[in-house]
């Protein structure tokens, strides 16, 4: 992992931690899952991730990313941000 | 009681975008300036919490001709700007309203500063009317939204002090879910809710009573009705479905929740339980046309989290993108919380 992927993935457990206010996120593994039963993010409160991710990273995943795998796990949306992040998205 | 009213300035308080309308920028609402007056007189204070340059909070007070009592224009989000101006003006967060005419900023503020009252634009002149923002007379629709306003505040503020999770919370309210047969008397309701809903409403447009009537009649489709409530108080109906049901796949044409009920399961309940009464019918796949748009990120969190996929985008016909999330109906089930009830 890059140093700057590690970076990523603790800017997404605090944010995580800060919506859920629920300290587990920082440290729960990679493979945990956003939703439901893993980190238990409802609808509500993945829109504010996906909201919130919009604003810092300009990287829009409710209008990309329509399976939303994008929240499969912890580690998926770090990969997903870091990849789009990395190369500009090309227009659909 | 309301001391204050927040505004977001794009596409709400000015009618178009401030940054993006050149060397004039966009006139104020004339609605919602008549009911910012006419709730200042009332000695409600206004304020601004807009992403624009500092610029849009000055010509905003020119445009009114009324000097608000905090103004922020920045980039963060708006419970940040929320929590700066109940700072300044001494307030705490359940004596301040929010109007956006975004869902997901309105969104974002009830979810991290549930106490504040988050409004809609089209919503304000009905709230206006309420005695929480000083209005006098109260009619008996006026007292029963008031009513609810209260209940869901008490709600909120019991959920903050909670410790166990969502669910166990959700039960200790004594939540109640019931999913039945749609029926003549909810043709008003389901009307309004096509109109109403945009954060859960998968086509985004408007269904008249008279279509809502034709669809109860036929021998092809199911409206099913989704009822809300608990010991704080009874939502009623806040929700349906229109499902064209054939052997071989349902199609849901239409899913839409009021956002009283956001939070509180029940577009997960409705779609665990619309699963379960496809697979109960032998139906092979759920498919759900559902409109593409920032608007029902919600409804598309909650589709994806039940276990629907989707291909690729439909072509767009022009106005709206659409995809369809499908999946197969004898798949692992989504859990239905055992305090939704539905027809034996």
């Amino acid at each position: 992992m890059t140093p700057g992927s590690a970076d990523l993935t603790g800017e997404i457990r605090l944010l995580l931690a800060e919506i859920t206010g629920d300290g587990a996120a920082l440290e729960a593994p990679l493979g945990t899952p956003l939703l439901r039963d893993g980190i238990g993010l409802d609808s509500l409160g993945g829109t504010v991730l996906l909201t919130e991710i919009k604003r810092r990273y300009r990287v829009d995943i409710a209008d990309e990313d329509l399976n939303l795998d994008s929240l499969a796990s912890i580690g998926a949306l770090a990969s997903y941000l870091q990849a789009r992040m990395a190369a500009p998205w090309s227009p659909r | 009681m309301i001391k204050c009213v927040i505004w977001d300035l794009d596409n709400t308080l000015l009618d178009g975008v401030y940054l993006e309308s050149g060397e004039r920028p966009p006139p104020v609402s004339t609605a919602l300036s008549a009911v910012l007056h006419e709730l200042a007189g009332r000695g409600i204070l206004h304020a601004i919490a807009s992403r624009n340059p500092p610029e849009a909070g000055v010509y905003a007070e020119q445009a009114t001709g009324h000097a608000f009592a905090a103004v922020v224009c920045g980039w963060g989000a708006k419970s940040a700007a929320i929590e700066t101006i109940t700072a300044e003006l001494g307030l705490t967060a359940d004596e301040v309203a929010f109007v956006d005419d975004d869902a997901l900023e309105r969104a974002e503020v009830a979810f991290r500063l549930p106490e504040v009252l988050v409004l809609a634009p089209q919503d304000l002149r009905e709230a206006a009317a309420l005695p929480l923002l000083g209005a006098p007379a109260s009619t008996e629709e006026a007292r029963r939204r008031g009513e609810l306003y209260l209940q869901r505040r008490a709600r909120r503020e019991e959920a903050r002090s909670f410790g166990g999770s969502r669910e166990d919370f959700l039960r200790h309210c004594g939540t109640r879910v019931t999913i039945a047969p749609a029926s003549a008397a909810d043709l008003p309701r389901l009307h309004e809710l096509s109109v109403r809903t945009h954060q859960f409403n998968s086509t985004g447009i408007a269904v008249a009573e008279a279509e809502f009537a034709a669809l109860l009649r036929s021998a092809d489709h199911q409206v099913a009705a989704v009822r809300l409530a608990d010991r704080f108080g009874d939502d009623g109906l806040v929700g349906a479905c229109v499902i064209a049901t054939s052997p071989a796949s349902w199609q849901v044409r239409l899913l839409m929740m009021s956002c009283r009920a956001l939070g509180r399961g029940v577009i997960d309940a409705l779609l665990a339980w619309i699963c379960r009464a496809a697979r109960a019918e032998g139906t092979d796949e759920i498919a759900v046309a559902c409109v593409i748009s920032p608007r029902n990120v919600p409804l598309r969190i909650a589709l994806t989290s039940a276990g629907f996929r989707t291909g690729r985008e439909l072509e767009a016909d022009g106005a709206e993108r659409t995809a369809v999330y499908r999946r197969p109906a004898g798949d692992a089930l989504p859990e239905l919380p055992d305090w939704v009830t539905v027809p034996a």
